[in-house]
């Protein structure tokens, strides 16, 4: 019983870090650019696409390589991949509503998600099929008699060390101070000799970059990658970012750790659970919308006349 | 016309009453015939001239203003003369379709989209609100009455307002939230609202889970069932024509509804929610009632257009309500123009007939309409008809 209650807990731990890594993206982009990025999770469930290329790629060189070295190999690259098309997207789309109301910008966001999706559809090699994502680490090792898969725990350890890093770069280094700023006030920003337009395209690369390697691991878990998995991942990640507060990064976690908490319950509680667990988890999020009108953490906006 | 007491027709600009009722049926005739045409070629070339042609009017009218002045002012001083002969071409239309019934499937495809749009322009376009459900509404008005109908035999007639009142009351449901959110978080509490009605619609056993409903019989009226064919002094119509009509009237309703609450105190207390809802407060605008309204508003329209639908395919599944058809109608309302009746139903005639005249690039047909409304927003955010200013007589 005890093995079967830490399994659960695991299960919690694993679903809530991949949940973060997407939540922290949105929370970066509304908190330094006030944009909603409807499109996030799409832009990171590319990635997986790219590692798959970067595996075949390797596995047809001349001296192939290990296995695991390929695919992380194949994670690093995409990661940086995603980056640089968050920055692109930003450049050829998004910069262009930032003065623009916000309704705007999200269904020019909601627009983009869909031509991401189409893209890869078409462009890519059988794109409309799911496709077999290999797992990143198989294996696990036994703690008395509780199982722990490998993988587990680097999804576990990979995001914590991606919350600690971005916390780190946000409030210890130069980069974290002027992103900082910028979040603050832009024009004030400006006259203090930094530049937005770079602040945003950094933060774009960062955001999306983190994303990358929640769908990486997202579609790990699932052992299968589809086109489509970006809105149901993008959603998700939304919803915890917008519970926990848009623009926290603590808020981020929280709203990711109690998505993922109903996800768990309602798969074990609920009879036929897993067909109702989107229901249950947007049913939290208007809930919680209600009793804290700007999420669990977030400031509470007083409008000054 | 004006009840409000308010003279708004008022003579202003009498050019000569010929020029004007002259332009007035040289747009209305050309905008049908340009429309005809586009909806019966099936051949690429002239499809895409006629695309070309339609950007070519809105590039005139977007560089030339004074052509659009000139045409509205025609418009407000024929306003008999364009409503008749709008009436006429719209009653006239189908007999000019060769009897097609894909282009009337087009036709009531478009004209339902129309009214969800115009459900939606309440909120979006009047009050600014973003409602991420009315796709919801309309699945919860076509559920409420294929369920009467098939379990409890009840006639169409009955179950389109019995739909509109239970998708009213989760409309006020869902504007319960909006109380107290707004903006970015609204609109994810109304995206969720829409995902768990899709979900449910989906996983329970009495809505038929993913396989939907089959089966909804078709409305008779006066002994006339909607599955025969129309014929009349020996034309004859396909059967698609009765929902033709059917739709256009409800296109009729909605525009009537449009207008009446623009011209009233709700419309006008909507226009100051969108300019600023501080100071509307301040002006003693209740704005949770108003707010209230605009989604009990919109999920009435939204019910009605879903009813129809309901009772026109006469099979549907959760698939044809999900967040993403609520997208397509927040597009519709924004390509066309908020808070502009006749931009927002333009904007829906497009947007469903585009992808469908485009299946000849069928595989590239979602990706040509993303990019085209990113396009649109970057290019023309204010829409094709941009809203216009509210004019109490006096001179434009």
């Amino acid at each position: 019983m005890d093995a079967l209650v830490a399994q659960h807990l695991l299960n919690w731990l694993v679903l809530a870090s991949i949940y973060t890594l997407l939540a922290l993206g949105f929370s970066l982009l509304f908190g330094v650019l006030d944009v909603i990025h409807f499109s996030h999770g799409d832009v990171a469930m590319v990635a997986p696409f790219v590692a798959l290329l970067v595996v075949q790629t390797v596995a047809g060189l001349a001296a192939p390589m290990g296995a695991p070295a390929a695919l992380v190999l194949a994670i690093l690259v995409s990661m940086v991949a995603i980056g640089l098309l968050g920055v692109l997207l930003d450049w050829l789309v998004i910069r262009r509503f930032r003065n623009a109301p916000a309704m705007m910008a999200l269904v020019a966001t909601v627009a983009l998600g869909t031509v991401i999706r189409e893209m890869i559809r078409t462009f890519y090699p059988q794109g409309s099929n799911p496709k077999p994502f290999p797992s990143i680490a198989s294996g696990s090792f036994a703690i008395g008699d509780f199982v722990v898969p490998t993988f587990s725990l680097i999804v576990i350890g990979v995001s914590i060390a991606m919350v600690v890093a971005l916390f780190a770069l946000l409030t210890y280094t130069p980069v974290g101070m002027r992103i900082r700023a910028v979040a603050e006030d832009r024009n004030i920003a400006r006259l203090m000799a930094i530049r937005p337009s770079r602040i945003f395209a950094i933060t774009f690369f960062i955001a999306s970059a983190v994303g990358a390697i929640g769908a990486v691991f997202f579609v790990s878990h699932a052992g299968v990658v589809r086109f489509d998995f970006g809105v149901q991942l993008g959603l998700i990640g939304f919803s915890a970012a917008v519970i926990g507060g848009l623009g926290s990064m603590q808020g981020a976690i929280l709203g990711s750790l109690l998505i993922a908490g109903v996800d768990v319950l309602v798969q074990i509680g609920v009879p036929d659970g897993a067909s109702y667990r989107l229901v249950f988890m947007f049913v939290l999020t208007i809930l919680v919308l209600v009793l804290k009108p700007s999420g669990l953490l977030g400031k509470p906006v007083f409008e000054k006349v | 016309m004006s009840h409000t007491g308010i003279e708004t027709d008022v003579p202003a600009v009498r050019q000569g009453g010929a020029t004007n009722a002259a332009i007035v049926t040289a747009v209305e005739i050309g905008g049908a015939a340009l429309l005809g045409a586009f909806l019966l070629s099936d051949k690429t070339v002239i499809i895409v001239a006629l695309l070309a042609v339609m950007g070519a009017i809105f590039a005139v009218l977007q560089l030339r203003p004074r052509v659009e002045e000139r045409i509205v002012a025609a418009f407000r001083d024929q306003r008999r003369l364009s409503m008749a002969l709008g009436a006429v071409i719209v009653l006239t239309y189908p007999f000019f379709m060769n009897g097609s019934s894909y282009v009337l499937h087009l036709l009531i495809v478009a004209q339902l989209y129309a009214v969800l749009a115009l459900a939606l322009n309440f909120q979006l376009g009047s009050a600014n609100i973003p409602n991420f459900a009315t796709g919801a509404s309309y699945g919860i008005g076509a559920y409420t009455s294929a369920l009467l109908a098939i379990n409890f035999g009840i006639s169409f007639w009955w179950t389109l307002p019995a739909s509109a009142v239970v998708a009213t009351v989760f409309g006020f449901l869902l504007g319960f939230p909006s109380m107290r959110t707004k903006d970015s978080y609204l609109a994810l509490v109304t995206i969720a609202f829409a995902i768990v009605v899709h979900q449910l619609l989906n996983n329970f056993a009495w809505t038929g889970g993913a396989n939907g409903l089959v089966g909804i019989p078709a409305p008779t009226l006066f002994g006339h069932s909607f599955a025969q064919p129309i014929v009349i002094f020996g034309w004859r119509l396909p059967s698609q024509a009765n929902f033709y009509y059917l739709a256009a009237a409800l296109v009729c309703l909605s525009i009537v509804a449009a207008k009446r609450l623009h011209e009233s105190r709700v419309g006008l207390a909507w226009n100051a929610l969108r300019a600023d809802p501080l100071a509307a407060r301040c002006q003693g605008i209740d704005i949770v009632r108003y707010k209230m309204l605009a989604f009990g508003v919109d999920a009435f329209l939204a019910a009605f257009a879903g009813t129809i639908y309901a009772f026109y395919v006469s099979y549907i599944s959760p698939d044809n309500f999900t967040f993403l058809v609520s997208v397509t109608i927040m597009t519709m309302v924004i390509v066309g123009g908020m808070d502009n009746t006749l931009g927002v139903i333009i904007g829906a005639f497009l947007l469903t007939m585009l992808p469908e005249k485009l299946r000849i690039f069928s595989d590239y047909r979602l990706l040509f309409v993303g990019v085209i409304v990113i396009l649109f927003l970057i290019l023309r955010p204010q829409g094709l008809f941009p809203q216009r200013a509210r004019n109490y007589g006096a001179h434009p």
